[in-house]
């Protein structure tokens, strides 16, 4: 009997590893390319795995020619209030959408389901000119606005409250708790998984969008990364080592975010937060 | 529970349930179904870009019928859904369960087979290029074990599946959170007592795991048929803005991309191809969400 | 529900106004430029600012010393969605003062009102420009010329002698016409067994007027390079592409791709400039080594040239100012200088012939540089300015066809003039 699960563990092993190489080899090799110094040549077949003389000097560069760090910081803001906007707003609306019965709420619901049905690559003029009559173009706050509480998201929540029991909020109700110290102090508390869920994809999501920004921005001060780092293949630039360190540095906060929120995520996660 | 209790704790201040609702509709209202209805109409004029359109009927869907572009983007859109949402059914249930139990080190695991969904998907594009060409990685290991390389970013067929196989990529972490969630919630008894009955892993998985998740894999199957449909960074990335090679590679949203923006765009036109994806999702969602709820009665 | 059915209502009203809101533009007089120079102006470079921030900061700031009471503010886009920006900004009113184009974005803007008429306005600076370049911002069925000419550039043929010689083929004696080099190629490719092709991209719509196929008819209302002598150029890529001459993955490459198979010496042959030789230097030591020039292949005696413009925004509120800053970029003292940053070339009259564009030093750079000079005084801008982004597109799957064998060359060539004619009216 313990040689079998002795077996079995080695073969969840093997396949752990094997799915690990398919999945993070990729990034690896993103991250050896952009330690490779000038005089490696990065074309070469057969391809050598590791540089030969790793070196920060990519990095360096990348800093040179963009002011990287602004641009770090002007994504972190917009991400940032993309996490707190998503997180409260889609908590109240899935609540809402969940829990209290009033004229209306299949309306509201399907609204948001089609709203996560619409192609956003079509109406992405409209939303611009929406954005300068409100005369929020070329701010940050106009970035973010548009996703600010997604669709996704709210019904998300929406599905974790629904998840949840009555009894738990029938007793406060009995004890004299109105709606808000319901939702505040009982709802919310159980749902803890489901909102680092949505405070990661929300994170995610401003991170890495590029198209939307771009458009509804002007002024290169008020870059985020992914326009910023969208200069080093440009027309007089343009090294794969440079484009390399650059992906690097993109990817790098997303990753160590996560590996730093993982334990609430996958515990939210246990709660049954996500399901259907 | 007694429905009673249950309307009781529901019954509320009339105006309140519209105040948490408030911030999320204004915002899906004014940013994503205004814009959306300004496209509906569009979608019925010869707007372009910098030139205001005048209404022309159904003379836009009239020429989507004749259009060859639109059949291919339509029958790539739909192959997608064929290709991808099957993988993306199964294969993350299988990682989920390959995870599930905790043994040591299983958390760095769930965490990096999650780095795919957390890149974003430019990166991905370029890194997966860089990994499929001609010379790259993956030709170069082919053609030390003999196979000799494989032209995955140079034929039409090829280059869809390659995509695909980006997109099951990155999208194995994001379901697989998604049916770990879901089979927290299947009783350990019930395998238990398969086990006890003598039931095989595979017997197993069949008769209980399945079974169980039913519902996610719906979800699973409605929210990934509707990414598939609207495919447009994977393909645009890897095939290139044309649509490799002859465009037969151009999937709708691209199509909708390709006609529509820039400064000569024709928005009108390309509104109508946008009305068309949105009810095929609809459609899709609705097709998959109805299947479910025919197994459960 | 009669609430809904009017907020429904209301939507579709508001939806159909910015229809409205976008005019023509054209409010009468507006090309005088007259008037006092002074006020605030924003600039828009196109992804100038990562390598030379230090000299845009320079001449803006010369600018504002010249003329007291202005003030340039400089916004610069990335490389990539650039048209998606421009658009994005025009169709909303926002689009900057003075603003850097290439000739295929003047023409949209232009149609829109959206261009300012320089020789209207700013007539009297005509003759200090190369008689091309400043014709090159001109849009057939229209008169007025629509930007400044700004920076050129152009380019030699670069090769890579040692896969020249590993196929036999003398590495000192490159293709010199385009019968050399589909000889050349075909013969590469024959004795490397397929394995080494020449060429990493397709015809576009340039090639076709280097070969010497006539692009427009002479009205500028309809296409024409679906002649005997556009057949004749796709034929020959067909037999290119058959015998494995062509990369294979030529179908889906685009510059910036067909590059790198050169650098990575995938490809034997690639039109660059003399940018790229920098780039050989840091990226491919081996490749640089083996580097060999030639000059760009042209039936018609004249090499293909890129043109960027600056153009002013006809709704400025500040024309004097936009209009005199956009003389400034481009005028010759600012072009010279900063074509001694960046290999580029001036549009100005006379600027070639400066010491600095007619005498060698020996250096692979500098002769490059000689070269395109010379090459330049006579060049053309082939691509047709009303050709966008949808007609290259529409060619590009078209001349695909062609070599994938699902149509016949004539077919192909045909279908895509058809498609191009369509869009052309489309444009209105």
């Amino acid at each position: 009997m313990t040689r079998v699960r002795k077996g079995e563990l080695a073969l969840r092993y093997v396949l752990l590893l094997a799915v690990l190489a398919l999945t993070v080899g990729p990034f690896l090799w993103q991250l050896s390319t952009s330690l490779k110094g000038p005089t490696e040549d990065i074309y070469s077949s057969p391809p050598s795995f590791l540089p030969r003389h790793p070196t920060l000097h990519n990095y360096e560069r990348v800093a040179d020619t963009i002011p990287v760090w602004d641009y770090a910081l002007n994504s972190l803001k917009v991400a940032t209030a993309n996490v707190v906007t998503n997180c409260v707003g889609s908590a109240l609306a899935g609540y809402a959408l969940a829990r209290l019965r009033y004229r209306g709420r299949r309306a509201a619901t399907l609204a948001f389901v089609l709203a996560m049905l619409v192609p956003v690559e079509g109406i992405i003029i409209a939303q611009f000119t929406t954005m300068r009559e409100l005369g929020l173009n070329n701010t940050l706050i106009g970035v973010v606005l548009p996703g600010c509480i997604g669709a996704m998201n709210v019904l998300l929540m929406r599905n974790a409250f629904l998840n949840l029991p009555y009894e738990i909020e029938e007793a406060a109700y009995v004890d004299g708790a109105n709606v808000w110290q319901r939702f505040l102090r009982i709802a919310l508390p159980s749902v803890k998984g489901t909102v680092a869920v949505v405070a990661i994809f929300a994170f995610m999501g401003a991170w890495d969008d590029f198209l939307w920004p771009l458009i509804v921005l002007s002024d290169p001060s008020k870059f985020t990364l992914t326009i910023g780092l969208n200069y080093l293949h440009g027309t007089f630039a343009g090294d794969e080592r440079l484009v390399a360190a650059g992906t690097v540095i993109a990817v790098a906060p997303l990753i160590a975010l996560f590996a730093g929120l993982q334990r609430y995520f996958f515990r939210g996660v246990g709660e049954g937060a996500v399901k259907g | 529970m007694a429905s009673s209790t249950v309307s009781r704790v529901r019954r509320q201040l009339p105006t309140s349930p519209w105040l948490f609702a408030a911030p999320g509709l204004l915002i899906i209202g004014a940013f994503i179904l205004y814009p959306f209805v300004s496209t509906l109409v569009n979608a019925f004029t010869d707007r372009r870009t910098l030139i205001p359109g005048e209404f022309v009927g159904l003379a836009n869907f009239r020429e989507l019928l004749h259009d060859d572009m639109f059949w291919i983007g339509l029958r790539n859109s739909s192959l997608y859904v064929l290709g991808v949402v099957p993988a993306l059914v199964i294969l993350p249930l299988l990682l989920a369960l390959l995870v599930q139990k905790n043994i040591p080190g299983i958390t760095f695991f769930r965490s990096a087979f999650y780095t795919p969904v957390v890149a974003s998907i430019v990166v991905v594009g370029l890194i997966w290029v860089w990994l499929l060409d001609e010379r790259g990685l993956i030709n170069s290991l082919l053609e030390a074990v003999g196979v000799g390389r494989i032209g995955f970013l140079s034929d039409q067929w090829l280059l869809l599946l390659s995509a695909m196989a980006v997109t099951v990529w990155k999208g194995l972490g994001y379901y697989m959170i998604i049916y770990l969630a879901a089979l927290a919630n299947v009783p350990r008894e019930l395998h238990e007592a398969a086990a006890v009955d003598g039931a095989g892993a595979i017997r197993r998985f069949v008769t209980v795991t399945v079974p169980a998740v039913r519902s996610t894999m719906a979800l699973v199957g409605a929210l990934s048929s509707v990414a598939a449909f609207k495919v447009f960074s994977e393909v645009y990335l890897m095939a290139g803005p044309s649509g490799g090679p002859a465009g037969e590679d151009t999937t709708l949203v691209m199509l909708v991309q390709r006609t529509g923006t820039g400064l000569t765009g024709r928005v009108g036109y390309a509104s109508a191809i946008s009305v068309v994806v949105f009810v095929v999702t609809v459609a899709l969602m609705l097709l998959v969400l109805r299947a479910d709820r025919r197994a459960e009665t | 529900m009669p609430i809904s059915r009017r907020t429904f209502a209301a939507a579709a009203v508001c939806a159909l106004l910015p229809l409205s809101g976008c005019g023509s533009g054209d409010d009468g007089g507006s090309s005088d430029a007259s008037g006092r120079i002074e006020g605030d102006i924003t600039f828009q470079t196109w992804n100038l600012r990562a390598n030379f921030k230090d000299y845009f900061e320079g001449l803006i700031a010369g600018f504002e010393k010249k003329y007291p009471g202005t003030e340039v503010k400089w916004i610069d886009q990335p490389a990539e969605g650039y048209a998606d920006k421009i658009s994005a900004d025009a169709a909303g009113g926002t689009l900057p003062d003075v603003v850097n184009v290439s000739p295929d974005l003047v023409a949209p803007l232009a149609k829109a009102g959206l261009a300012l008429d320089l020789d209207k306005a700013a007539g009297q600076y005509k003759k200090e420009y190369l008689e091309g370049a400043w014709a090159s911002h001109q849009i057939p069925g229209m008169t007025g010329t629509y930007a400044f000419p700004w920076y050129l550039n152009t380019g030699p043929l670069f090769y890579n002698k040692s896969l020249f010689e590993e196929a036999g083929i003398d590495p000192d004696q490159p293709p010199k016409t385009y019968d050399d080099l589909f000889a050349d190629a075909l013969d590469l490719a024959e004795k490397s067994d397929g394995k080494v092709a020449t060429l990493a991209n397709v015809p576009t719509v340039e090639d076709f007027g280097r070969y010497g196929v006539p692009l427009m008819n002479s009205e500028g209302t309809a296409f024409a390079f679906n002649d005997a002598k556009g057949v004749e150029l796709l034929t020959k890529y067909k037999e290119l592409y058959d015998a494995k001459a062509l990369d294979p993955q030529v179908l889906t490459a685009t510059p910036e791709s067909s590059g790198k198979k050169f650098l990575t010496g995938a490809v034997a042959m690639n039109p660059g400039s003399a940018l790229d030789l920098g780039n050989f230097k840091k990226q491919a030591p081996n490749l640089y080594k083996n580097i060999g020039i030639t000059d760009q292949i042209t039936s018609t005696g004249h090499v293909n040239m890129y043109v960027m413009g600056v153009m002013v925004n006809a709704q400025t509120k500040k024309k004097a100012a936009s209009v005199a800053f956009a003389h400034y970029v481009t005028d010759a003292e600012h072009q010279m200088s900063f074509a001694k940053k960046v290999a580029i070339f001036p549009s100005t009259a006379g600027s070639l012939d400066d010491p600095y564009f007619t005498k060698e030093d020996g250096t692979d750079e500098t002769r490059v540089r000689v070269a395109a000079a010379k090459s330049l005084k006579n060049a053309v801008n082939y691509t047709p300015v009303l050709f966008s982004e949808q007609m290259k597109t529409a060619l590009r799957n078209e001349v695909a066809k062609a070599l994938q064998g699902k149509e016949s060359p004539q077919e192909a060539l045909d279908n895509a003039v058809k498609a191009c004619d369509t869009l052309l009216e489309q444009q209105g």
